[in-house]
């Protein structure tokens, strides 16, 4: 994407009626690298990867993911959602070099 | 198929019967299924464990507990023409109640460096199971969904995915 590491959006429908079962769109900057490759001057590149995500809504933990650098660069997820309260959503990904990144979005309803 | 026209006759002809087994695979039929529970009888549909990555992590996540192949869509393209982006999505039927739930998804790529490329662990909170994101691959192998429920059962899908461009390096 070409973004600093770490920039994150996350992406809920515009419009959510109380009860209904979202899906959850989020996109995260992240180089992801493997460990495995070199750089054109033959320099190893260490593994930098995402390898922890949290879940959070109204400040409880609804998911957790575990990822390895087999996740691909600037990682995208989509995942299901019980729109049960109007309350926060916030994801927050951390890498294996310590670096930890955060991004949420107000889950509100619209009148049915 | 002009995506084949550089590679030679031989691969061409791997390729092609690997997207028609995909495409028979995943049926409508097969698919509904398995979606009804229906177990399938183990055949050569069903991979075996290729190597000792593999079967660590058979014994270390899964006990030797019997993994029955339905309840799961694993969708993946037949064909990734680039390894490092490979888009994968992982459905269930299964309840997602607070007395059973799918606690656990596990995704396994045989021959990756690192096969077992990530886990989703959820609570009922989820509503329903729906997962997809994007996923690198060394090589054409096959790849597992493997589902946990809070009351212990497994349940899978498997899928082959041929590649053409090495996605690890």
């Amino acid at each position: 994407m070409g973004h600093q590491v770490g920039e994150a959006r996350i992406r809920v429908p515009d419009r959510i009626v109380k009860g209904e079962i979202i899906t959850v769109n989020s996109i995260i900057s992240h180089p992801m690298d493997t460990g495995f490759f070199r750089t054109k001057d033959g320099d190893p590149i260490p593994a930098y990867f995402i390898n922890d995500v949290v879940i959070t809504y109204g400040g409880d933990e609804v998911a957790r993911f575990e990822w390895t650098s087999g996740i691909s660069r600037d990682p995208v997820v989509s995942f299901s959602l019980r729109a049960d309260r109007e309350a926060p959503l916030t994801m927050r990904w951390k890498d294996n070099k310590g670096g930890v990144y955060t991004q949420s979005v107000d889950i509100a309803f619209t009148a049915a | 198929m002009a995506v084949y026209s550089g590679l030679p006759r031989r691969s061409f002809l791997q390729a092609l019967a690997l997207a028609s087994a995909g495409i028979v695979g995943s049926g409508a039929l097969s698919r509904s299924g398995r979606l009804l529970g229906q177990a399938l009888p183990a055949g050569p549909g069903d991979p075996e464990i290729p190597n000792e990555e593999v079967a660590r992590i058979y014994r270390e996540r899964f006990g030797g507990r019997p993994i029955t192949r339905a309840h799961v869509q694993l969708d993946m393209p037949a064909v990734a023409e680039d390894g490092r982006i490979v888009p994968v999505i992982i459905e269930s039927d299964l309840p997602m109640t607070s007395e059973r739930y799918v606690k656990g998804i596990h995704l396994i790529v045989d021959h990756n460096p690192d096969p077992h490329v990530a886990g989703f662990y959820l609570t009922p909170a989820a509503g329903q199971v729906s997962i997809s994101t994007r996923i690198k691959m060394k090589r054409s192998t096959w790849v597992r969904a493997i589902l946990e429920t809070s009351t212990g059962e497994l349940w899978a899908d498997y899928t082959k995915v041929l590649v053409t461009l090495n996605g690890c390096g």
